[in-house]
This record gives C-alpha cells, structure tokens and sequence, in this order.
C-alpha cells in the first residue's frame, strides 16, 4: 500500500486572551492509498482542529505552530509563516465541512458554486465545460442533474449534504477531509452519504479519506483504520478492527465500552465502561499498530 | 410563479395602506372643533385684506370644496374623488392659488435634492462600508467612526454647520434660495450653472448624513458575513478570493435594500428640513410656510405626497427583494 | 457583562451622554435666570461669564439659559416619549408573538400598516390639527406613533423564545400568561430591548427637534428644536449671529450621537460577531470553540442600520433572515 499523505509533528494553538490552548499536541499520522482514517474522540480532543489544519484552512485564533505536509511527493510546511499555495485547496487536500447546511451561499445557486469552483483552479475553463463535468459528475454517483440549478433551500438536508460532498471532491483532491459529515442527518441519509463516500473511492476521484466524527457506529462502518484522539495526541491508531475490538489503550477501551448501541460483546457493561477506567492510565503512552 | 403570487400580495397591500394613508390624512385635521372654514375666513376677515362680499365667496367656495355640510362620509368620498383626480383642493393663505400649482413649483426642487442625494448616498455609503469590512485595520477603524458620526448628526445640524463655515463665513457658495435674484427658472445651461451652486450646500448635508448610514450598516453587515460558513468553505477549496467577495456582497446587500425602504421616510424628513436651513424653496419651505399660516389643503397635500413617495418606495424596494432574493419566492408563510 | 472589558467606543458615549444630562439636568440650577427674561437687545454678542456668556437671541433673552432649559425640555420629551414607545412595543411585540393566532394576526396587521405609513405624517398631521402644544402631549403622540417596529421585532423573538423548553415547563406549572411573559420571555429579550429603548429615545429627541423646527414644537416651553426654529425664522445665520444657532445645534448632535454610540458599542457586546480587534475576535471564536459556556439570550439576527436619517422613521432593519 503506497503512502499517500504523511502530517509529521502538527502542533496547533489557540490564542485566546486569557489562556493558550494546545488543540493539536505534536501529532503525526500516516494514511495510505484507498484508506478511510476514522478520527475518534470525545468534544475537545483536538480531532477537528487536526482536520482543519491538515484540509490548509487554519487561521487565527488557530495557530499552526510547526507542522509539515507530505502528499505524494510534494512537502508543505504548515507552520503560520509559511505560505500555503492557494491552489492545493480544493485540489490537493479538500475539505467537507460540518453543517453543510450554510455551506453553500443562499442567494446563489449551486451550479455558481461550481463554476467558480472550478474556474478558481483553471482560469481558462469555460462555463459550458465546467457544466458538462459537474453533470458527469453527478450523475456518476447517482444524484439529479437538477440539483445543479437548484438553491441551497430547495435541497433537502441530505441532498445538501451529498451535494457539496461532490462539489468539495470536483476537482480530484488526492485527500478529503470530512469532518462530522454524517451528524446533522438520519441514519437513512447516513447510509447513502457513505455508500456515495465508498463509491467515490472505489472510483478513485479521491485516493483517502480522513473521516472525523464522534459516532463509533459509523466509523465502524465507513473507516478502514481508525486513530483516537484524546487531549490533543493521538493515543492509539491502527485497524478499525483491531481498534474495535481489541483495543489496547485504556482510553480507547474506554470508548469503546461506552458505545450506547449494545453489541453482545458489551451489552453488559453499556455505560458503565467509562467509570470502570481511571483517567490517570489514559496518560499511558500510545499504541500505534502497524 | 411564486414571484407573481408574492408580487400580487404586495400591492394588495400597498393599496390597502395607501387606503389607510388616505384615510388617517382626511381624518386627523378635521379632529379640530368646529368649522375650519369660519376660522380660515375669519382670520382673513381680521387681517383687513377682502371686503365682506369676498369673504362671502371664500366662505361658499370652500364650503363647496370640502363640502362640510354634508355628512362625514361624504365628505371622504368627495376628498377621496378629488385627490384621485388629481386636484388637490385650493389654498388658503394665499387664495385663490391651487394646491397643485403651489407644489408644482415646489415639488422639483425637493426631488432635485432628493434623488441624487439617495442614489449617490447609497451607493457610494454601501460600497465604501464594504470595503472597510473588508480591509479592516485602520482605513476600517477610523472609517467607521467618522461614518457613525456622520449618520448620527442630523442632517439639518449639519447643513447649519456648512452653512455657516462655507457661506456665510468662507462666502465661497451662496447662502440661501435655489438661485441668484432676478433670474427666472428655465431649462438653459446658465441658470443650471447658477442653481448648481445654490444646491451644493443642502445636497451635501443630506448625503453626507445618509452616506454615514450606508456605510455603518455595510460595514456590519459585511463583517457579519465575513465570519460566515460559506466564506470558509468557498476559501477550503481554493476559490478566488474576488470571486466570494461576490457573494458576501450579493448577501450583505439585502437588509441594505430592505433598510433603504425604511430610510426612506427619514431621508425625506431629513431633506425636508435641511430645505429650511437654506431657504430652498421646496416642499420643506411650503410646509414650513403652510403650518405657519394654517393652510390645510396646502399641509394635508404635503403629507399626501410624502405618504405616497413612502408608500410606493417600499413597494418598490419589495419587487426588487423579489427578484433578489431567492428565498422570498419560496417562502409563502412568513411576514407581509 | 463585566464594566471593565468595554470597549472605549463604550465610555466615550457614556462621557457624551452624561455631559448632555448634566447640562440639562444641572444647568438649570445653576443659570440663575429664566429662559424668558428679556436682558438684552436682539442678538447681542456673547461676553463675560455671567448669563451673557452665549449672547441674547431674536427676543433679547439669555441664550445659555434657552440652552440649558431647551436641553431639559428636549430630554424629557425624548425621555418620555422614548419610554412610551417601548413599553408599547414591547407590549405589542410580547402579547403578538407569545399568543399567536388571531390576536397575532390583528396586531400584526396593525403594526404591518403602522410600518408602512411614514409617522412623520400622523405626527404632522396630529400636531397641526391640536388645539394646543404642550410637551407633554407632544411626547406621548411622539411615543405613541413610533413604536411599530419594535413591536415587529420584539414579536419575531418572542416566537423563537415560545418554541423553547423551559416554557413548557412554566406552563406545565401552572404559570399564568402574564407570569411567563415577565419571567420567561422578557429576560431573553433585556439586552435588545435596551438597545431599542436607547434608540427609541433618540429617534423621539431627533423627531421632537424635527417638529419645532417645523413650528410644530411645544408653545409654552423653550427646547432645542425651537431654538433652531427662531434661529432660523429670524436669519441669524445670515447675520452671522453663531451663538444663536450653533449651541443648540451643538447639543442636539452630541445627544444624538452619543445615544447612538451608546447602542452601537452596546451592541457589540451582546452580538459578538461583530467584534473587531484581535483580542475582542478571538475571545468571541474561543467562546464558541473551546465550549465554553457563554449565555447567549437571543441570536439578535443581523446588526441594525443605524443613523439619523433612519431614526426619523425606523431604526432597525427587521428583515428575518432564514439562517
């Protein structure tokens, strides 16, 4: 399996007034063609401050101290000095917000958004063109061409959510950052979002995923390996099914047990998981499998 | 289709208000006790001016026209009629002139004042409140002081202050009037050349205070957007920067629209006012004159006017919300 | 709402505003004539530091006593008529939104047509047609005719403040329809209606000054706006005589501008959106990211357009954005 994105040595910060927050402690993680890397982790952990300067879109009061970027075989340091090229936004590392609600502007309708998009990366791009691949596009993972001209309020919240999924992946990123896409919408609309996700990687428009979200169910079903989050370090990653079901890190274990969905595994011990571990042993040092 | 039924119920309404307008503007003078016409007629008497036979014929004459010996009602009707037709009724302190010719001398020189003050205020206030937003730093600070500082003068203060420093004190423009003594309006480049001058002052203090609005209400606006989601997520996927500055704009610019119908009023008192700072003969001096002198017809013709500039700004503003905004098309619920 | 973290814009409006209440408040204990005597000639130039410190105006009277008892004059007016119109908006706004149904849609009708009927008129209009102006009925048809956008806007919060829990709760309770509108609707409305009722004072100060400078004012007391009135009526601008016209005109532009500094200042605290300045901007992302919690009453929707022109007719955009 070929490497396909290194993030060596992130630190993030925010400055706020009163007190320096340390958001993202001194992580490095690796993620590999085809792979979808589930980010796991309670609120606070640091996992979408982590997506956020890994998809080149951190500012202040998020600082990115020091940090670098390997994609294929080009290096970006991340640091808040350095420059980061407009161009690999959207088509190098792309993101997929949370909310996809408000992501779209109200008054202009979707297929501006595309055009735009689109000529943003090509400036010789013509408007008929950049239709033609948006229309491909759609219709390749299964949603109407008229959404194009549709406003953001005419789409329900899973079209939405679909929609922009496209429109963040228009431009072949070689990586997409999702952070928490699945959380605003209904399990049946959380299934064809990640039958779309899995399709567009069989299809290659993007080579790996990183997926953020603090729903273990899902991440069970869309990631492929899985890294934990907690306080700002990454304290366990590997194999989702390693991380699931033998996880080695009292942290991990932790949140594992405390999935509210009973597997026969650990019906017995529902929430009680959480309370049977001491928070000192999650200072324990991370597991990282192969 | 939604945009024909939503444009349908706004001028349903609009006449419906105007209906309102009409009524309250017949209705409220006359709450004076006792017969208007006996005190008009009255005062004309005590002033020396007519002899007893002509206070007899002013005396029928307006009772003919307001027709105040027949019931309320009808007397609506009879208003109502006239004003539909266009004829706004005689005045009274200077009789036998009509209402319509006494505002129609009036009339241009406030909507000369008026108009260029409302297009160029918005416009030039908008885009500069934008760009401060945008900018930030310094140009945004200071910009924004000066601009709230401007907009909270009233306008009539401020045409005070220029008028002092600029015509009376620096003599560089003209002090008062519309245009210099012994010329006669007429449409020719050199009296244009000459009013100019005279309108330089008024138009200014009425800009400058509306301009200030603009751009404090721009400026808040475009920082309210600035922080929004699909300003960052057009910036994640490397869209050009000129391109969602578009955006924020077409965003920012519909409570500025919507603002611009509630202004309006004001800018129209405001106007009004900065009129009888300079002595611009316009419908602000008229009034001013009108209340003076107790001269109804001329008074309720004034607020007439002012109901209806109002009254159809706002449904202008509301067709061109219609077409802006694609929501209000969709929506059928929600405010009238 | 700590006093220590307001901006300086904040104290500023505080130091202009106390200056016009102390002139207008104290002033006239310590001028020791009264605006109506007559102790000079017409437009006599200022000198000393006595009561000819500001001149005589068009009737040979002190102008720094018209000064100061105008100011009184002016702000009691506004005052009143400012409370008034919010205590009607409010009302209107709370009683509309709360109920819901019919009543709803009467008052909202009403308030619907209040709105698109520029008040400037019915003022005109009422003022002419009475038969004598004192102050105070000046102030309450101000107050009365100007509270319809309050009303709306107070309405539009009041319905997204119903949907929420504790309301259900206070139901379930046994609270009666004026107990939960006092306990536990207006507090999350306190912080927008002080804004509003700052505005509503100014807006009915601008509008009083507006009207006596029509020769609508009040017929038995001095007040800023009717000293314009005779300032102008009697050409002392043309004549250069300044202390006539510049003083209340002075006046009016600092109350005015100080009530309004007053709110935009206030409202960059209970709106932190639209703060500027890094350490305001990161405190306001902090509180939202590092999950802190912040009591936010209400999502005060988009800032409003401030200015004197406005103020004359409405001074806030009420336009709902469907965020």
């Amino acid at each position: 399996m070929a490497t396909l994105v290194t993030a060596e040595n992130i630190r993030g910060v925010y400055y706020t007034g009163a007190r320096d927050v340390v958001a993202v402690n001194d992580v490095t993680i690796t993620i590999n063609e085809g792979e979808v890397l589930g980010l796991a982790g309670e609120s606070g952990s640091g996992k979408t401050t982590l997506g956020s300067i890994i998809s080149l879109i951190a500012k202040p009061p998020l600082h990115v101290e020091h940090g670098t970027l390997a994609i294929d075989d080009k290096v970006q340091q991340l640091g808040e000095y350095d420059k980061i090229p407009r161009s690999w936004r959207g088509a190098v590392v792309s993101m997929l917000p949370q909310g996809a609600m408000n992501s779209i502007s109200p008054t202009k309708r979707v297929r501006q958004l595309v055009y735009d998009v689109m000529r943003s990366h090509d400036r010789k791009i013509s408007k008929d063109e950049a239709m033609d691949r948006a229309r491909d596009r759609i219709t390749m993972l299964g949603l109407p061409p008229r959404v194009l001209d549709a406003y953001p309020h005419q789409l329900s919240g899973g079209m939405k959510q679909r929609t922009v999924t496209i429109i963040s992946t228009l431009l072949n990123p070689r990586l997409l950052v999702a952070d928490e896409p699945t959380s605003a919408l209904d399990v049946s609309s959380q299934k064809v979002l990640i039958e779309m996700l899995q399709d567009m990687l069989d299809k290659r428009i993007m080579a790996g995923v990183i997926f953020i979200t603090h729903d273990l169910p899902v991440l069970r079903t869309v990631a492929t390996h899985i890294a934990v989050m907690y306080q700002g370090r990454v304290v366990e990653k590997g194999p989702t099914d390693i991380i699931v079901n033998h996880p080695q890190h009292p942290y991990t274990q932790a949140l594992m047990s405390s999935v509210l969905v009973p597997e026969p595994k650990y019906s017995k011990m529902r929430i009680e998981g959480m309370r049977d571990f001491n928070r000192d042993d999650f200072e324990a040092e991370a597991v990282i499998h192969a | 289709m939604g945009l024909a039924r939503y444009l349908g119920r706004k001028l349903v309404w609009t006449i419906i208000v105007f209906f309102v307008a009409l009524l309250l503007n017949f209705l409220l003078p006359r709450l004076i006790p006792g017969n208007p016409v006996d005190v008009i007629v009255g005062t004309l008497a005590r002033g020396g001016g007519a002899s007893g036979a002509d206070l007899e014929k002013i005396h029928a004459h307006y009772m003919v026209e307001f027709g105040l010996d027949k019931p309320l009602w009808q007397q609506f009707f009879i208003y109502c009629n006239n004003v539909l037709h266009g004829n706004l009724g005689t005045s009274f302190s200077q009789y036998p002139a009509s209402v319509n010719s006494l505002i129609g001398q009036a009339l241009p020189w406030s909507l000369a004042l008026m108009i260029p003050a409302v297009l160029i205020g918005w416009i030039v206030g908008n885009i500069l409140g934008a760009v401060a937003a945008y900018r930030g730093g310094w140009v945004d600070r200071g910009g924004f002081v000066g601009s709230l500082f401007l907009s909270s003068i009233p306008p009539f203060a401020l045409g005070i202050i220029l008028l002092f420093l600029i015509a009376v004190k620096m003599q560089i423009l003209p002090i008062g009037g519309a245009y210099s003594f012994g010329l006669t309006p007429e449409l020719t480049p050199a009296f244009f050349g000459d009013a100019i001058t005279y309108w330089w002052l008024p138009f200014w203090s009425v800009v400058l205070v509306f301009f200030g609005g603009q751009a404090v209400g721009m400026r808040s606006m475009a920082i309210y957007e600035l922080g929004s989601d699909y300003v960052n997520y057009n910036r994640g996927l490397g869209v050009r920067e000129s391109y969602t500055v578009s955006y924020i704009f077409r965003n920012a610019m519909l409570p500025q629209i919507t603002g611009l119908a509630l202004a309006i009023a004001g800018i129209i008192a405001g106007s009004l006012i900065t009129e009888l700072v300079f002595s611009y003969p316009g419908l602000g001096s008229l009034l001013f004159a009108a209340i003076g002198s107790s001269d109804y017809p001329v008074i309720q013709a004034i607020t007439l006017l002012i109901t209806i500039a109002v009254v159809l700004a706002n449904f202008a503003v509301d067709v061109l919300t219609g077409f802006i905004d694609p929501r209000i098309r969709a929506s059928q619920t929600g405010e009238r | 709402m700590k006093l220590r973290g307001m901006s300086p814009r904040f104290w500023v409006a505080v130091g202009i505003v106390g200056f016009v209440l102390i002139v207008g408040f104290i002033g006239p204990l310590v001028v020791s004539i009264s605006p109506k005597d007559t102790i000079g000639g017409l437009y006599d130039a200022p000198h000393g530091f006595g009561n000819m410190i500001l001149g005589t105006d068009n009737e040979g009277q002190s102008v720094i006593a018209n000064l100061v008892y105008g100011t009184r004059t002016s702000l009691i007016v506004g005052f009143i008529a400012g409370v008034i119109g919010t205590f009607i908006g409010l009302l209107i706004g709370l009683v509309s939104g709360y109920r819901g149904g019919l009543t709803d849609d009467i008052l909202s009708a009403i308030v619907n047509v209040g709105l698109a009927i520029p008040v400037i008129v019915v003022v005109i209009l009422v003022s002419v047609s009475l038969p004598q102006r004192n102050l105070y009925t000046l102030a309450l048809v101000i107050g009365f005719t100007a509270w319809f956008w309050l009303a709306r806007a107070v309405r539009a919060q009041t319905t997204s403040v119903r949907t929420r829990e504790h309301i259900d709760v206070a139901k379930l309770s046994g609270a009666g329809f004026w107990s939960i509108l006092l306990r536990d609707i207006l507090p999350y409305l306190l912080s927008y209606v002080v804004m509003a009722a700052i505005l509503q004072i100014s807006g009915a100060i601008l509008f009083e000054s507006t009207l006596s400078m029509l020769g609508l004012g009040p017929s038995n007391a001095t007040s800023l706006g009717t000293m314009l009135y005779w300032a102008i009526a009697w050409g002392s601008i043309r004549t250069g005589a300044w202390w006539a016209f510049f003083p209340p005109t002075i006046m009016l532009t600092l109350i005015v501008f100080g009530l309004l500094l007053l709110q935009s200042s206030l409202n960059e605290v209970f709106n932190p959106r639209l703060r500027r300045g890094r350490a305001a901007r990161k405190k306001a992302v902090a509180e939202g990211q590092t999950g802190v919690e912040v009591d936010q009453p209400i999502d005060l929707g988009e800032p409003e357009v401030v200015g004197a022109a406005g103020l004359l007719e409405t001074p806030v955009s009420t336009h709902e954005e469907i965020r």
